[in-house]
């Protein structure tokens, strides 16, 4: 897996290389409260100061049920550095979820802001928050959440088949199922490439699921108990790839889990407990 | 891309919404069929009307006010120009025919109509109607040897010398039984007087005989001065009367047999005599009475007119009805009809005509085909637009089937949506999936429909045959429409018409499901179980 090389996104990976190269390139400005209130847990042999690529600030959210409003983030303050592996972790009903959700721009705080690589990212047009959660933000779920009627290749492909118009998709078809070839051998399910999901044990389709999150080349991955569902052996092997990912490709990931050992293993740790941080 | 991929895949792994295009596919089929059906009878219908009518009419109204017809034709020639391609002048007068049957005479009224045989045809499509295949290439009111249509029993000269040999047989020996009765008479007679009567009365008893028309013609006075042969005596079997070719309603019946089977029978044919009483031109008129030799028959298909219209040459009728001016000998006629180029303009064609012939100055009628026949032919307009109109009904109601099932769908695909919008599918875009979905749904509907539609309609009069078979009972009765075959004309606009509607309907149908699909949050689609 070393020997292969997944492409970044040009302008995305000069940035990153120069947050990665010079340390103090690009401060941040817009976010001096999560410098300090984050501290990196357990990520000795990475840079100190890196660039804070996603960050949530004071972000509150309520569910309803019926009459009752059901608090779920509370005010919760989380960055996630560039190259990071941060996991969140916390029992059922602590908002770990809501968090990575709203994170992706999958869901809108009630109040606070999510920040992405420097930029308001909350209160956009869904137009645009539909744009990042297509090229910026890949995403893994538990239940892997395959589109049953495609097979891997497929389903590999959906990001780029969203991201770009039939027209222009019809163009670079080649090159994208060439990547996305390259994307699920590098999860090793090249045997797999026809199968429809149904056909795939959860490894296989959770690995599925990592390609697709790969494929459109995001800056950042976010995982929504990955391992969930899997036993502890397959969950491993997906760990493995996920931190495969982390490492050779400085992909930044943020996981959330609640399995504690899985999450220490991660460069930093948010616990959350109540819809609140709570103090490493 | 995905929206293509995704509606595709949904057509072809959903086959429960397959089963909702089921009842679009049917109606698709159902309009097509009956608008081809309905267009086939309007299509024959026109072509009937519009060959009988011509295209324009010049109507007097008074059955000879219409006086020196040359005149009105040069005026018509010069008012309308290069769009008169032909006219023909004829007289129509209400009459009443007699024909014998079995030894009785039978009346019934028909419409008597004097025709110009050389323009005529021209004009209309009179002779295409006749049963005589010559007489479709060239009207003659002479009667023809043999030839006439296969239906026909045998007519012509053929049948009309049989005829008149058989009569005379039957007259020969009726007068064969007369005289011989008469001998027995005589002989009864002479016997019973043969006690008392003298020699000198059997010359008498001979010329006694001869009073009775059976003897010869000494003994008529005025007869020694005539010259003798058939010259003035008509003979049946080598000459005819004026020709007149009738409707074939006028003068047969169709029925049934006890198989079933359509029989027509007819009552007169060609080579029989008939003979016809009309006005003349008088006030009050008198009734004119003059046999004539049925040289034809005219079978249009249209009820209407086969069952009413005899024709007559023009200029017999003009003769015996003396429909000249007394002074100058110009003749006159009932109308004009008049045939347009095609392409011209029918109603512009008529209003010039109508204000050259202005009713201030001329009590003229001047009408279209489709003025004449007008209620005729918006009747069929509009059962056909009603047919239509329930028809889409039906379709429409197929829509709220497609429109239950596709709400299924969407729910039952609802953590697929929420994984397009995870991965950042717009709203719009998901909408597009739905609504691509309705219409391959209802393109493979409407397809489908047409497919069948029309291989309905090319196999139509197969299939009416079949269910005949099956059920026992006549789809399509030949006694009713006088087609012998079920006319079905396909016009690929109406098809395309019918297509777009039960397209529109299907994605009309997955609108509302689409939306939905479109407003579902992602996150709780997918939490979605």
């Amino acid at each position: 897996m070393s020997n292969t090389r997944i492409q970044p996104r040009e302008n995305a990976s000069a940035s990153r290389r120069a947050a990665g190269s010079s340390s103090v390139s690009a401060p941040r400005v817009d976010d001096p409260h999560s410098e300090t209130a984050i501290h990196p847990g357990g990520g000795a042999h990475k840079l100190a100061k890196r660039e804070v690529v996603l960050s949530a600030r004071q972000v509150h959210k309520s569910y309803k049920k019926g009459k009752h409003v059901i608090p779920v983030l509370r005010g919760v303050d989380f960055a996630a550095r560039q190259g990071d592996f941060t996991s969140i972790v916390g029992q059922s009903g602590s908002g770990k979820s809501t968090l990575l959700h709203l994170l992706g721009t999958l869901d809108s705080p009630d109040a606070g802001e999510i920040h992405f690589q420097g930029q308001r990212i909350d209160n956009l047009p869904s137009r645009e928050r539909d744009a990042y959660r297509n090229r910026s933000f890949g995403m893994i779920f538990q239940f892997y959440h395959l589109l049953p009627e495609c097979n891997t290749l497929e389903n590999v492909l959906m990001p780029m088949m969203i991201g770009a118009g039939v027209f222009k998709y019809w163009l670079g078809r080649k090159e994208y199922i060439e990547r996305a070839k390259h994307l699920i051998e590098l999860v090793g399910l090249s045997h797999r490439l026809t199968h429809k999901p149904r056909e795939l044990s959860g490894g296989e389709m959770q690995r599925t699921a990592i390609a697709r999150a790969l494929m459109a080349q995001p800056q950042l991955l976010l995982a929504d108990e990955p391992t969930g569902n899997l036993d502890q052996k397959t969950g491993r092997e997906i760990l493995e790839i996920l931190r495969t990912l982390n490492h050779e490709e400085r992909l930044t990931i943020v996981m959330v889990t609640h399995d504690l050992t899985i999450a220490s293993e991660a460069d930093q740790m948010v616990r959350l407990s109540e819809g609140l941080v709570e103090a490493a | 891309m995905y929206k293509l991929l995704l509606s595709w895949r949904y057509l072809c792994t959903r086959y429960i919404a397959l089963a909702s295009i089921v009842s679009v596919t049917l109606g698709v089929a159902t309009l097509i069929i009956v608008n081809s059906v309905m267009e086939g009878f309007t299509v024959e219908m026109h072509k009937k009307l519009h060959g009988i009518l011509s295209d324009v009419v010049v109507e007097a109204m008074g059955w000879d006010n219409l006086v020196d017809p040359d005149w009105h034709m040069a005026e018509i020639k010069q008012t309308l120009g290069d769009d008169v391609v032909g006219m023909t002048a004829n007289v129509r007068v209400p009459a009443m025919i007699n024909y014998q049957v079995n030894g009785r005479w039978v009346p019934q009224q028909v419409m008597l109509i004097g025709i110009d045989d050389k323009t005529y045809a021209g004009v209309s499509d009179f002779s295409q109607y006749l049963l005589h295949p010559a007489n479709q290439d060239q009207l003659s009111f002479n009667l023809r040897a043999t030839g006439y249509d296969a239906r026909l029993p045998t007519s012509g000269w053929e049948y009309r010398r049989a005829k008149v040999e058989y009569e005379q047989a039957i007259e020969d020996e009726v007068q064969r039984i007369k005289a011989a009765r008469r001998v027995d008479l005589r002989q009864g007679e002479q016997s019973q007087a043969g006690h008392d009567a003298t020699p000198a009365a059997a010359p008498e008893a001979i010329a006694d005989e001869s009073a009775f028309g059976v003897a010869d013609a000494p003994i008529n006075p005025f007869a020694a001065g005539r010259p003798q042969g058939p010259v003035d005596v008509f003979d049946p079997a080598t000459e005819q009367h004026t020709g007149v070719v009738l409707g074939i309603s006028i003068c047969s019946t169709r029925f049934r047999d006890k198989d079933g089977q359509v029989k027509d029978y007819y009552l007169c044919r060609p080579g029989d005599d008939v003979k016809l009483t009309f006005p003349g031109t008088g006030v009050p008129p008198k009734m004119i009475s003059e046999t004539f030799t049925v040289v034809d028959l005219y079978e249009s298909k249209m009820s209407e007119y086969d069952a009413s219209f005899a024709f007559v040459p023009l200029s017999a009728l003009q003769n015996l009805r003396g429909m000249f001016d007394p002074l100058s000998g110009v003749p006159s006629v009932s109308s004009i009809q008049i045939k347009l180029r095609d392409g011209a303009n029918l109603n512009a064609c008529r209003d010039k005509l109508r204000e050259r012939f202005g009713v201030e100055n001329f009590a003229y009628r001047v009408q279209s085909w489709r003025d004449l026949q007008g209620p005729l032919l918006s009747a069929v307009q509009m059962e056909t637009t009603i047919l239509n109109i329930l028809l889409f009904l039906i379709i429409a109601v197929a829509g709220f089937g497609i429109l239950a099932t596709f709400f299924m769908i969407v729910v039952e695909k609802t953590r697929d949506i929420g994984v397009m919008k995870a991965l950042g599918a717009p709203s719009s875009g998901v909408m597009s999936i739905f609504l691509g979905y309705g219409l391959a749904l209802g393109l493979v509907g409407g397809g489908a429909g047409v497919v069948i539609g029309l291989l309905f309609v090319a196999n139509i009069n197969r299939i009416a045959a079949g269910l005949e078979w099956l059920t026992g009972r006549e789809v399509f009765d030949p006694t009713v429409y006088y087609f012998r075959e079920i006319p079905a004309i396909i016009d690929p606009i109406t098809v395309c018409w019918v297509v777009l509607g039960s397209v529109l309907i299907a994605v009309l149908a997955s609108v509302l499901p689409a939306l939905r699909a479109a407003r579902l949050h992602p996150v709780e689609a997918l939490r979605y179980e």
